[in-house]
């Protein structure tokens, strides 16, 4: 088994990038951990679903025991289904809910997206622009450090005085949110440019303008994407909020109607939903991400650092 | 023929009192002058000066007769850390400097060609700095710096970081170039040997404030070969050198 997996690290070590040294016989410290993990065989696949459905699995077959084995045993439920309602109750919700939820989904989703992005748009031009010159810096530097400790939330009843009832305060209250988690990542990606690539197109005789593009801009955008997708999951969590208060439509406004009912298994549902819209989008951004920062060393995370670091 | 480079009674600090003081020397077209010193001696803030990149208090700094007072594409610089472009491809980074002077695209990419043969990377264009080791990026920065032929190369440690055999292979590489191409080069480093295998002078730099030590012409001819480093008169030199600084 050992010396099965070191013959393969030996392989991959003498592999494309060795030929790159140029005609000279040493290879120059080949990353052959990056190599190491890159193909996965059919087994280890098999091995990998198996371990990732281990802990959902667990919790579907307790749920299935607590529901429908233990009153089987004992005559009732070990908790009430108001506390823990069936997976088959929550059927039930899907289809007595079932006609309100298209229009809600749609509300809640225009809403986040659009809150999303344009609190994204906000965030980066801030960020973006503050980089970019001392004075607007000065200008807008203060008030971003006034704003970012306020809780988002707080701000809900302020919003709904000033954007009255319905979408608008829902939008202000993402907007704000998204625009500060932006603003804020932005201004510190730049902070952290290695001086030294400015340095180095200056001495090629590079303008500022140039440099803040060829340059700055580039090297940021990979924490910028970061902080997009953890907007990306806080913009519903805001959407929620703002629901919650100040909605007359939309899945947040939803779960507070079921939560006068006591529907244990219409919140749960809703709760469902909202986790695959969030995903869903993250994933749509994960896939735009992907091609930009390609050359980023995080991509190459593979093999021994992988390990070290518990990435993929 | 007048010196390309003149530095006269140079005098530059950051804050209260001088990092170096009282620095002259002059550097030929051709010529790799080697500044060597302790490490904090001033060194990299001398050459800084000369890439215009850092104001100077007294004295006078001028290349062909002309004060430097801003960094510019004619005085090109290499640096220690790696200063290669992540972000861009390989021929991309050698382009950078060829972009900023607004070459067309044709003749971008045959200069590019061009320099990245000339370093030894050719097959490596369309590769992402992550997929070279220290020594090929370190190439990649060599051929963007050469790119955009500039007439002064500024080199400050920059092979400092990389394994023996690697610093080697870049040093007689280094060195062919520069006969190649008639290059005039100020070549920072703390490593005696280096100094010794690719300059034709060696300045030595003393610390707090850097102040010139002494000058040595290398009296060993060019075309230098490896086997240079391991001659009696090549380790005598530097022996002697060894001992003189602070």
């Amino acid at each position: 088994m050992s010396t099965g997996k070191l013959t393969a690290s030996a392989d991959t070590a003498s592999g494309p990038q060795s030929d790159g040294a140029t005609g000279a016989g040493v290879s120059e410290g080949v990353d052959a951990d990056a190599e190491l993990l890159k193909g996965r065989t059919w087994l280890g696949w098999i091995l990998l679903t198996a371990k990732k459905s281990v802990v959902p699995l667990l919790i579907l077959g307790t749920w299935t025991i607590i529901t429908y084995i233990w009153p089987l045993a004992y005559g009732e439920r070990l908790i009430r289904p108001i506390f823990l309602p069936g997976p088959h109750d929550l059927v039930k919700a899907l289809l007595q809910m079932g006609p309100y939820l298209p229009e809600s989904i749609l509300s809640s989703v225009s809403m986040t997206l659009l809150g999303f992005a344009l609190g994204t748009a906000l965030g980066i031009a801030i960020g973006v622009s503050m980089a970019y010159s001392k004075n607007t810096r000065e200008l807008f530097g203060g008030i971003l450090d006034f704003l970012r400790p306020v809780p988002a939330l707080a701000l809900i009843p302020l919003f709904i005085l000033w954007f009255g009832i319905g979408k608008g305060p829902q939008i202000a209250l993402i907007v704000f949110g998204t625009s500060v988690i932006l603003g804020l990542t932005t201004i510190e990606a730049i902070r952290n440019v290695p001086p030294v690539y400015i340095r180095a197109a200056l001495t090629m005789g590079a303008s500022r303008w140039h440099i803040y593009r060829t340059v700055i801009l580039p090297s940021i955008t990979p924490h910028i994407l970061g902080a997009v997708r953890v907007a990306g999951v806080a913009s519903w969590g805001l959407d929620v909020a703002a629901e919650f208060i100040g909605a007359q439509t939309g899945l947040g406004y939803l779960i507070i109607i079921r939560q006068q009912y006591l529907d244990t298994p219409g919140i749960m549902l809703i709760v469902i939903i909202f986790s695959i819209l969030a995903m869903g989008l993250d994933l749509v951004i994960r896939a735009v991400e992907r091609p930009i920062t390609k050359w980023t060393e995080r991509s190459t995370r593979r093999g021994i650092v992988a390990a070290v670091v518990g990435a993929t | 023929m007048a010196p390309k480079i003149v530095v006269d009674n140079l005098a530059a600090g950051y804050g209260s009192g001088f990092v170096l003081e009282g620095i002259s020397f002059d550097v030929s077209q051709g010529e790799i002058v080697c500044l060597i010193g302790a490490s904090g001696c001033g060194k990299t803030t001398l050459l800084n000066i000369v890439a215009g990149l850092v104001p100077y208090q007294q004295g006078t700094v001028t290349m062909d007769s002309r004060p430097v007072d801003h960094p510019g594409p004619d005085r090109v610089m290499v640096f220690q850390d790696d200063a290669v472009f992540p972000w861009m491809r390989v021929h991309e980074n050698v382009e950078y400097g060829l972009r900023v002077k607004r070459m067309a695209k044709d003749a971008r990419t045959r200069r590019a060609a061009e320099v990245i043969d000339l370093v030894g990377l050719s097959g490596n264009e369309r590769m992402f700095p992550k997929e070279l080791s220290g020594g090929m990026r370190k190439r990649v920065d060599l051929a963007r710096a050469l790119a955009v032929e500039p007439e002064v190369l500024l080199m400050d440690e920059p092979y400092a970081a990389l394994d023996v055999m690697t610093k080697e292979r870049l040093q007689i590489e280094f060195v062919r170039i520069c006969e190649e191409t008639n290059m005039t080069c100020i070549f920072v480093t703390h490593d005696l040997e280096e100094a010794l295998f690719v300059g034709h002078r060696v300045i030595l730099l003393g610390r707090r404030p850097a102040h010139i030590v002494a000058t040595y012409e290398v009296p060993f001819s060019h075309p230098r070969d490896v086997s240079l480093k391991r001659a009696a008169d090549f380790q005598e030199l530097r022996g002697e050198l060894a001992g003189r600084i602070e």
